[in-house]
């Protein structure tokens, strides 16, 4: 490990937004959600204070998985729907990082799908941010897993027959131990979320609707999302109820309920913790590594 | 008195054969002998038929041998089902269980008559002195020990060792077992004398294992701190060493849900600076191959080790072929050059697993590691290695001047660019898939990615010119050649040493390096080459082709190419180049008849 590392510092003030944006200039369609979402993660950046270098940030393939490469972290922008196996393999390689996912709906929960499920039970400690456009932006307005029914696209052109996939109920099923939902109708509340989740010591979760605003519906822009935008705060949820947060979630597609959903108030052990633990316990009285042949020999 | 015997064992699922066959191996190289053992088996997981095949020599051993000197069935039909894997020639002493067996007029049912056929009541005198038929296979080791000489002290040693654990009368039952097994032996002497000639000098400490697990052993010595992967046969050992041992050395495993979350996080644990390593076998390979090409692309280090079975699909999943040469070298889209080399046996194993190391981190690319069934799952005894003779190399870090205004793919001399991590001051960038400039900003610019595979693909020119990669034996002119990798190799240096005993001019090579085509290396070798064999276990002469497509290959140069699960004799390969030699002889006189 590098000696310029600092772990788990928190210096707030020692950074500020602009230190986190990159010089790439998005490419994004002009009013695209997306640039509210890096904005979001600029100033959660900041408020948590890891020096850039210290960050690694990953995502998948799609119009939103090129946000790495709007921060000033170490940025992996990989195949579509793998960012969560590359991140944790960054994450148990070196566990002093902070490891941040993102990518679309589709990378997430159509090809990535089957990722999700594993890295929470692992429960390793990354924060996976999904801008949820309920389309594929990138390949031009195809059907998304988590369109809604009869929804005309490219792909479904008489309109879908699917019914989507709720990624709230997805993860809370799962046993996320932190799951929220931003939107950016709201930037100063989505950073406040996103500087939680990456504080949560565990595998963290934030859907944020992100308006695509070339090939997505007229409800899913800011002015539709505003009108079904209710805080969680405001319905008096607790966030510690899992069971309420799996009822809350129900309402994805008809509400944007806005806030954590699930926090776990006694996080459980993540597996990078543990993996550090076992390599402590198993690295005493090793024999050295120049030796391992030794195990061959029979007498 | 043989200085070399090689046994075939088959029998039921829960017969201990394959069992009795490592005692068999352990106890010859406690006694100082050489040796190696394959195993195969059906493909149910219990209750299916199982066999081993294992070599004993007072002289370091090639491959697992030809026809069989000694045949054991526990039951016959069993026996027969691994055909022309368990060889039966006139030579063999057959043994066999005779409550199960076929009457002794029915045994030449291979087409051959054995020199020797004895019918032995094993499960009944398991039965009469051990009280269980569970003792068949130590009442074998005891007649093997009877007949040919080997183990009579050490296989009750190493069996004791471990059922002492359990209670010591079993370790006394399975003593009168063995015991039993000796006197029948001493009963019913041998037509010939069998027994193999007795060490004067046990030639000192010796290591037993075999290729998976020296390939995982390896990687650690190589300073591999993460392994991501899935079970698949016959790569999982390589996993499962893992697990036992990497934390001591302040690495991490992850059993994957899938293939491409196994190279996934082997590839993110690259990124992050560490080496990584993944292993499969073809079906994973297939899987693994998008990963493959954004490795490259991104210019990360990572070993991939394919352990090869017969293909395609699940095909023959416990039994060994070479047929994923195409797959290994070609399986990516782009233009793109992913180094491939293959180890000859367990021993050799362990410099090719570092070697791949290093060239992954020199490079900064993925390198296949392709082993096969019978390499991976043998088990040999081997030398002590000097371990301090080996280079360990690791990626090429920025110093500071390079961090000053770091550029992660900045155009080099030699291609290759300092490469920093996640955690390092002044060295982030962005990594991807994408086209990207120095920087690793991403582009589309069609003479940016002309630039950057010719960048990917030239720092590959030196590699090409490694001669230690290429094993070249025999008269360096002469006008006959064997070429053959990986298992199939051991067999050819037997036929090698066979021909050159016969009085045939021959040389092999044994390329370590499979991919890229080192063109020079071969033209050299090829330069006195008027006649020869590429030998491969593939349908499709992979290697063969390979070869054709990157050089002009001698007129005389033909392949020798079959599909897997059964082997190459060494003697059926000497007779080829008889062959090829009375070709020769006769084109030769063909030119002194006068021409039109
Ligand atoms: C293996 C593979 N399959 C398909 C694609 C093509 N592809 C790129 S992005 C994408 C979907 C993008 O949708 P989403 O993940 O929702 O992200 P968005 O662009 O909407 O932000 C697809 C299908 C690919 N790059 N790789
Ligand atoms: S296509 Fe949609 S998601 Fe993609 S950049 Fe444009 S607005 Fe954003």
């Amino acid at each position: 490990m590098s000696a310029t590392m600092t772990p788990n510092v928190n210096t707030p003030g020692d950074f500020q937004a602009k230190d986190y944006k990159s010089d790439l200039k998005p490419i994004w369609c002009p009013g695209c959600g997306d640039y509210s979402v890096v904005q979001g993660i600029y100033r959660a950046l900041a408020a948590i204070g890891r020096p850039p270098h210290e960050i690694a940030f990953i995502s998948g393939i799609g119009c939103s998985s090129r946000i790495p490469g709007y921060t000033t972290a170490y940025g992996f922008n990989t195949v579509h729907g793998r960012a969560l196996p590359i991140a944790q393999g960054i994450k148990l390689a070196n566990p002093d990082l902070l490891v941040l996912a993102a990518g679309g709906d589709g990378d997430g929960f159509s090809i990535g799908g089957g990722h999700i499920a594993h890295l929470i039970r692992r429960n390793i400690d990354i924060t996976y941010i999904v801008m949820d456009n309920q389309i594929y932006g990138l390949t031009k307005g195809q059907l998304s897993p988590t369109s809604q029914k009869g929804r005309t696209t490219c792909t479904s052109p008489h309109g879908s027959l699917e019914n989507p996939v709720n990624p709230l109920l997805y993860v809370l099923a799962y046993g996320a131990g932190f799951v929220a939902q931003a939107s950016p109708t709201d930037l100063v509340g989505m950073a406040a979320i996103i500087e939680e989740a990456i504080r949560y010591p565990g595998f963290a979760f934030v859907n944020i609707q992100s308006p695509c605003v070339t090939y997505g519906e007229e409800a899913q822009q800011i002015k539709g999302l505003k009108a079904i935008s209710e805080t969680l705060e405001s319905l008096g949820h607790d966030p510690s109820d899992r069971l309420a947060a799996m009822n809350l979630a129900q309402n994805y597609g008809t509400k944007l309920n806005l806030g954590v959903f699930y926090r776990n108030p006694e996080p459980a052990p993540t597996y990078d913790g543990l993996v550090r633990e076992r390599q402590a316990q198993l690295s005493q009285g090793a024999p050295s590594k120049e030796r391992i042949l030794d195990l061959f020999i029979k007498k | 008195m043989r200085k070399d015997l090689v046994f075939g064992m088959a029998g039921s699922g829960g017969d201990g054969i394959v069992s009795a066959g490592d005692s068999l191996l352990q106890a010859a190289s406690a006694e100082g002998y050489h040796g190696v053992m394959t195993k195969s088996f059906g493909s149910q997981i219990r209750g299916g038929e199982s066999s081993c095949r294992v070599r004993i020599s007072t002289d370091p051993v090639l491959n697992p041998g030809g026809n069989l000197d000694v045949a054991v069935a526990l039951n016959w039909e069993d026996f027969l089902k691994f055909g022309a894997e368990l060889p039966v020639a006139g030579t063999t002493v057959v043994i066999y269980e005779a409550a199960t067996g076929v009457p002794e007029n029915q045994i030449p049912l291979v087409g051959v008559t054995p020199l020797q056929v004895i019918a032995v009541p094993i499960a009944e005198m398991a039965k009469a002195h051990a009280g269980t038929e569970r003792a068949k296979n130590t009442v074998v080791l005891g007649l093997i020990a009877g007949w040919f000489g080997i183990g009579a002290v050490a296989v009750m040693k190493g069996i004791s060792k471990k059922l002492a654990k359990k209670s010591q009368e079993l370790v006394d039952a399975n003593q009168k077992a063995f015991d039993a097994g000796m006197a029948f032996a001493k009963e019913h002497p041998l037509k010939a004398d069998m027994t193999i000639v007795p060490l004067e000098n046990k030639g000192g400490v010796k290591l037993l294992t075999d290729g998976n697990d020296m390939c995982a052993a390896a990687a650690i010595f190589a300073g591999c701190q993460f392994f991501g992967g899935y079970p698949i046969t016959p790569s999982t050992e390589i996993m499962q060493f893992f697990t036992n041992h990497v934390w001591k050395y302040g690495g991490a495993v992850l059993q994957a849900e899938d293939e491409i979350a196994g190279i996934g996080a082997a590839v993110g644990a690259s990124f992050a600076g560490k080496k990584a390593m993944t292993a499969t076998s073809g079906p994973g390979l297939s899987l693994k191959s998008e990963m493959m090409g954004l490795a490259s692309i991104a210019e990360l280090p990572l070993v991939i080790v394919d352990v090869q079975r017969g293909g395609p699909s699940t095909g023959l999943p416990t039994k060994t072929e070479q047929s994923d040469l195409f797959a290994a070298a070609f399986s990516a889209h782009g233009d793109v050059i992913r180094p491939v080399l293959a180890p000859t046996s367990v021993a050799d194993t362990f410099r090719t697993t570092i070697e791949a190391f290093n060239i992954a981190e020199y490079y900064q690319t993925p390198v296949i590691i392709l082993s096969d069934q019978e390499i991976a799952s043998r088990k040999e005894t081997l030398d002590p290695i000097d371990t301090s003779q080996f280079k360990i190399i690791d990626r090429l870090k920025p110093t500071g001047a390079d961090l000053q205004d770091y550029k992660r793919f900045k155009q080099t001399e030699n291609h290759i660019s300092p490469i920093s991590h996640p955690g390092m001051l002044g060295g982030t960038y962005l990594a991807s898939g994408i086209e990207h400039v120095e920087s690793g900003a991403p582009t589309n610019s069609g003479s940016v990615h002309a630039r950057m595979n010719d960048k990917r693909t030239k720092k590959f020119d030196p590699l090409k010119e490694r001669k230690d990669l290429f094993e070249i034996t025999g008269n360096p002119d002469a006008p006959l050649a064997l070429v053959a990798w990986g298992s199939v190799a051991g067999v050819c240096r037997e036929a090698l040493q066979m021909a050159r005993e016969q009085g045939l001019d021959v040389k092999l090579m044994v390329p370590y390096l499979l991919y890229p085509v080192a063109e020079q290396t071969y033209r050299d070798f090829f330069a006195s080459v008027q006649k020869g064999l590429v030998v491969e276990q593939s349908h499709l002469a992979q290697t063969f082709k390979v070869l054709r497509m990157h050089l002009d290959l001698p007129k005389g140069l033909q392949s020798l190419a079959r599909s897997g699960a059964n082997p190459f004799l060494p003697g059926e390969i000497v007779a080829a180049l008889h062959h090829l030699l009375a070709e020769l002889q006769r084109s030769h006189e063909g030119k002194l008849q006068p021409q039109e």
